[in-house]
């Protein structure tokens, strides 16, 4: 009977595995695959091979956290309550991309884990005040990281980074060797050939990144029920991610659905190579982080520091730049302030890039990220705490 | 006699029926379509990735001309030989829309029709208009 609701919370585990392999491949390696540095399949294995990699050597501090620490007695995770977390879990995954609101796996964890906990009167308040606080901090940092780059230096990384694709392929198999290996062909410079390397490298960076915070997600609560022990757990965890990568993946590499992609390269190696570095900090010391919310403040923060940068008049003289034309546009429209009459206002009211960061319309969009993870909690909670099928 | 009127319009069915509806009804007026660019999206790649462009008002019309094009078609297929204004702002379209609004006489809008996601982070764009908008508007549905 034990054995049949262990399968059974491991198959759940597997599930969710699964989906966040699907679901990260995409932001990964999408400009990669995008930029035909790499196979879809490629992405799939380098993906796999780097998560395991995060997930083996830094993701268990996440997975003690998570299993071990922010419930105060361990016990509370019997198999039937580790299986209704991961639920949970997967549902969060699902919901995120079946309505296109993502939604954070590893916020959705901490939140379904919280609500056991309160459920059961285990959970460890000073242990999820800290990953709390580390919630709202890193995506400033984040912000302020990237809104200094936006400002100062894109101009300059986005030159020397423009990369012009050559005709042709990249590089073709020597055979003439005893092991095949890829070389450059006739038709690819040296300076092509280095940006699609900064492009693969960064995309297994995100993917070590991904491991460390991910692979909590799918195993913390059956290690946490003392049923599964840590390195197997890892394993089974990253087998799944891999099989997610070269399955549900590909679909996710075609579609773009996601709105990184909307990025110019440079951009996207920017906010891939800042939130990634900052996941990889925070699961290094046992938090898990929550990647979605620290892009989309990088990517707000690379906007605004771009639409409110300032531009030297060699620049705009030389027209490299396109003057803002207007740097007060931000606070031009103040909510409930009283409309001017028909016709009063200049018609020649000319748009600017600022518009496009309205701080009210940017809070709505950080916070609406916080409703899947916000309703699992209360969710787990109320079923931990009322249906009685949880061996609490 | 109304003469001066603002179609807001996205890449939607409800918005070319705003645009039949305008020019049914004020077939003497000068219309301007209006298209935001740059509106939020889940995690804010879509206004940045417009803002990061070398020449704003080249990224903006590239994302707008569709918008465009469709909207002459359907003067065309009324037979009008109205004269189509067109206008982009940015940002958000409800505060974009009622920026605008002032200098029209009537704003007519359709429903808005978005996914689950658009309503979550965009928000109803009509009704918003419909409530602070400085002159009288027309919801089509």
């Amino acid at each position: 009977m034990v054995s049949v609701l262990l399968l059974v919370g491991i198959l759940v585990a597997v599930f969710v595995g699964y989906n966040v392999g699907g679901a990260t491949t995409g932001p990964a390696f999408g400009p990669a695959v995008g930029a035909d540095a790499i196979s879809k399949t490629a992405a799939g294995v380098l993906m796999t091979v780097f998560f395991f990699v995060g997930a083996w050597t830094i993701g268990r501090r996440v997975v003690d956290t998570l299993g071990r620490e922010l419930v105060r007695d361990p016990g509370v995770f019997t198999l039937e309550a580790s299986i209704g977390v991961l639920f949970f879990i997967g549902a969060a995954l699902f919901i995120g991309n079946f309505f296109g609101v993502p939604a954070s796996t590893s916020m959705t964890a901490v939140g379904s884990i919280a609500g056991l906990g309160l459920a059961a009167g285990e959970l460890n308040v000073a242990v999820m005040g800290e990953i709390a606080i580390w919630w709202v901090v890193s995506p400033f940092i984040g912000f302020w990281v990237s809104l200094i780059i936006g400002r100062y230096f894109y101009s300059a990384l986005n030159r020397r980074l423009a990369m012009v694709r050559s005709e042709g392929p990249l590089y073709r198999l020597d055979q003439s060797r005893r092991v095949p290996v890829p070389v450059p062909t006739d038709t690819t410079n040296w300076r092509e050939l280095g940006g699609v390397a900064m492009v693969i490298v960064i995309g297994c960076l995100m993917a070590f990144s991904s491991g460390t915070s991910n692979i909590a997600n799918a195993v913390a609560p059956l290690v946490g029920s003392g049923q599964l022990a840590m390195n197997p757990a890892i394993v089974i965890g990253c087998a799944a991610v891999g099989i997610g990568t070269v399955t549900i993946a590909r679909r996710t590499l075609e579609t773009m659905g996601n709105d990184l992609t909307e990025l110019p390269l440079t951009a996207a190696i920017v906010t891939a190579t800042v939130s990634a570095s900052l996941v990889i900090f925070l699961s290094a010391i046992g938090i898990p982080a929550s990647f979605v919310i620290i892009a989309t403040m990088c990517i707000i923060g690379l906007g605004w520091g771009r639409a409110t940068r300032p531009i030297t008049v060699a620049d705009a003289v030389r027209g490299e730049e396109s003057v803002p034309l207007s740097v007060d546009a931000l606070t031009a429209d103040e909510e409930g302030e009283t409309l001017p009459p028909i016709g009063g206002e200049d018609p020649e009211r000319i748009p600017s890039a600022s518009d496009l960061f309205d701080p009210a319309t940017t809070a709505r969009v950080v916070l609406m990220q916080n409703i899947v993870p916000v309703i699992a909690t209360g969710g787990a909670y109320a079923t931990f705490r009322f249906v009685p099928i949880f061996g609490l | 006699m109304v003469s001066r009127v603002l179609v807001p319009m996205e890449d939607s069915e409800m918005s070319d029926r705003a645009l039949e509806y305008a020019l049914e009804v004020y077939p003497d007026a000068e219309i301007t379509v209006l298209h935001v660019v740059g509106e939020p999206s889940q995690m804010w790649g879509h206004a940045t990735g417009i803002a990061l462009a070398d020449d704003l008002e080249d990224a903006a019309e590239e994302h707008a001309n569709a918008v465009f094009d469709r909207a002459r078609e359907i003067v065309a297929d009324a037979s009008g030989d109205v004269d189509l204004e067109t206008a982009i702002e940015f940002g958000h379209p409800a505060r974009a829309i009622i920026n605008r609004a002032g200098d029209y006489e009537t704003v007519v809008i359709g429903t808005h029709s978005g996914s689950i996601a658009n309503r979550i982070f965009v928000g109803n764009v009509a009704e918003k208009v419909f409530r602070s908008s400085p002159v009288p508007v027309v919801v089509v549905r």
